[in-house]
């Protein structure tokens, strides 16, 4: 009797839920049979007809009823890792698994101080630039020019994450200065960058900054459009930030100077721990749209993922197999970007039990 | 009064609020140990003059001297003055993303520079001292109002301050709690601590003032000992406010 009871309680909500009135009960199976034809097509293209090796080739193409993930098998190196070398692509493989650690050693709490974290992801940062470039440590140098696929979308988000966010975190405290002509001139400096659109951001870092700055500042092309995303990224993320900060009650710093805390441990350990909890939503929704927006580089020549996999379906062996190649960028973006929000989430679960 | 025996002397002192003339010609002396009372209607100044003295809202004119140190545009001065004075809020004002332990050992060891083990000593025996020791690892957001005000008040001691300023501690605490809080003051007085307390608790200012001062419009209006100022109050508007407030 008491082993039945909720599977009874589940089918009643299931009932109450899906078939209360003649309407729902249309809607509900309308659209149930309309999901299982979806589902049923997809899984018939991408599993039972597919073709899942690239010795099989001759099986795809013309008038093939299935998904040809053969192009995956054949070309799954130059999506991932672009120009790079093809030898040394255990490097730009290593350098991705050391960012995806970083990134989930950074869900640990123990890392949760400002220090811990920045010491954390500039080590991880430094590993992974130190595999991916080369020349030291008898590894062969790979320039930044060479590098592409995954490990170069993973490379300019985390340099604009890691450049962006201290960046905005010091546009946001001068945007709230007490000084008015400090706080006024960072107001229109961010107006102003926000208002231009990226990829015009990127165009003039890339191409017309070399003729305006002295020879010793112009770097590399990649370095230039990196910092300028960067700049753009800490436009947007200083505004949520001083979102963050206004939304605290007055009391909160004004107990904070009571206690005698001067301004840099008011700001570190009281304004801004508080400020990224509540902005914590629009951050991560600013950091998703900064790793799908990574894909704009290839205007000014660079062979991120999504231009790679344009690379991997684009000679006549495998030209039909576009699908196949977007649905696999697509995976890669998705586990990503899910992985973004999901984090998000337990951060907010996390906080939410620490303030109840 | 020889000038180390004076905690807080205000004179001839201005406060505007814009054109808005919040405090008008304030003195006042304070004495070391002193208890003072303020009290007066709604808008009278009373939160405006106790956060001037700790600089949460700065004079125009005039001075104010807090422990032989003069309040000016000398920031070092104003953080000096701010670890010397403790302050509790009518809102508790506690950091919400932090354990009730980790509200109270912040300030001595970034401000006093103290070790972990010291401060964390240090903050347990204030937390015992208002009855919540056992509260230490929660965060303020699991505690009642009347638990949060006392780890307030613990966590304003742990900076050993030579001075404490109440704006309203009780009033925004559900009745049943207005003593657990005030019981702690009363054992603060009881230690000698230099108070000012703006509240409308007649029976603690009875108990433990020295002076009662009353406000309205920015002026202080009338001064006396408690036992004076509740049975002989001179001025009129003293009169309807204390009618007011004890006479329902
Ligand atoms: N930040 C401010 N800006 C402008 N006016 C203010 C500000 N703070 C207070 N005032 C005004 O100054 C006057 C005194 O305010 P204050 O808060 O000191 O009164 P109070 O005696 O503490 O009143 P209450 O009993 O309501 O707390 C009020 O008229 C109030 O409107
Ligand atoms: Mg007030």
């Amino acid at each position: 009797m008491d082993a039945t009871l909720p599977r009874q309680t589940r089918l009643r909500a299931l009932r109450t839920d899906y078939f209360s009135t003649r309407l729902d009960t249309l809607v509900t199976l309308g659209f149930g049979l309309l999901a299982a034809w979806v589902l049923w097509s997809l899984f018939d293209w991408g599993v039972l007809h597919a073709v899942w090796s690239a010795e099989n080739r001759e099986a795809c193409g013309h008038g093939a009823e299935g998904a040809c993930w053969a192009v995956i098998d054949a070309r799954w190196r130059l999506i991932l890792f672009g120009l790079y070398p093809f030898e040394e692509q255990w490097r730009s493989a290593l350098a991705c698994a050391v960012i995806v650690l970083t990134g989930g050693a950074s869900c640990a709490p123990w890392f949760w101080t400002a220090r811990r974290l920045a010491a954390l992801w500039v080590a991880g940062f430094v590993t992974f630039y130190v595999l991916m470039r080369g020349g030291v440590f008898g590894l062969t140098e790979v320039s930044e020019q060479n590098w592409g696929g995954l490990s170069l979308t993973i490379f300019i988000f985390a340099s604009v994450t890691l450049l962006g966010m201290p960046l905005a975190i010091v546009f946001a405290l001068l945007r709230r200065s007490q000084l008015p002509w400090i706080a006024r001139t960072m107001g229109v400096i961010i107006d102003a960058i926000r208002s231009l659109p990226l990829l015009s951001i990127m165009f003039t870092f890339a191409i017309v900054l070399p003729f305006v700055l002295p020879g010793w500042m112009i770097g590399d092309k990649l370095h230039r459009v990196i910092a300028g995303y960067a700049l753009f990224f800490a436009c947007y993320q200083a505004e949520i930030i001083r979102g963050g900060i206004q939304s605290l009650p007055g009391g909160q710093e004004e107990a904070a100077q009571a206690l005698g805390l001067g301004y840099w441990h008011r700001i570190g350990h009281i304004i801004l721990p508080q400020a990224f909890r509540n902005a914590l939503p629009a951050t991560i929704n600013q950091l998703v749209i900064t790793f799908k927006e990574t894909s704009l580089v290839v205007i000014i020549g660079f062979f991120e993922i999504l231009a790679s996999g344009n690379a991997a379906y684009g000679n006549s062996e495998w030209n039909f197999a576009h699908v196949e190649v977007y649905a696999f960028v697509g995976l890669i973006y998705f586990v990503f970007v899910f992985a973004l929000s999901r984090y998000g989430a337990y951060l907010e679960r996390r906080m939410a039990v620490a303030e109840r | 009064m020889p000038i180390s025996q004076t905690a807080v002397r205000i004179s001839q002192m201005d406060k505007y609020y814009g054109t808005f003339h919040a405090l008008k010609g304030i003195n006042l002396e304070v004495a070391k140990g002193e208890k003072i009372v303020v009290c007066g209607p709604s808008g009278s100044g009373k939160s405006t003059l106790i956060r001037c003295i700790n600089r949460l809202e700065e004079h125009q004119s005039g001075t104010i001297t807090v422990l032989g140190t003069e309040l000016d545009d000398n920031l070092d001065n104003i953080d000096e003055i701010r670890r010397e004075t403790g302050m509790v809020f009518q809102h508790f004002n506690l950091f919400p993303h932090m354990t009730i332990l980790e509200n109270c050992i912040l300030a001595p060891k970034l401000v006093r520079k103290q070790s972990r083990a010291e401060a964390e000593e240090v903050a347990m025996e204030y937390l015992t001292r208002v009855k919540i020791p056992e509260q230490a690892d929660k965060y303020p957001g699991q505690l009642s109002g009347g638990q949060q005000q006392r780890v307030a008040i613990a966590r304003a001691l742990c900076m050993k301050p030579e001075i404490m300023l109440f704006d309203e501690p009780t009033s925004a605490l559900d009745p049943e709690m207005i003593s657990e809080v005030l019981d702690v003051m009363v054992g603060l007085a009881q230690d000698g601590m230099t108070m000012i307390c703006v509240t409308h608790e007649m029976g603690f200012a009875r108990q433990v003032a020295d002076r009662v001062i009353f406000m309205a419009d920015g002026e202080i209006v009338e001064e006396a000992a408690p036992e004076t100022f509740f049975t002989t109050p001179k001025h009129e508007r003293t009169q309807a406010f204390l009618g007011q407030i004890l006479g329902h």
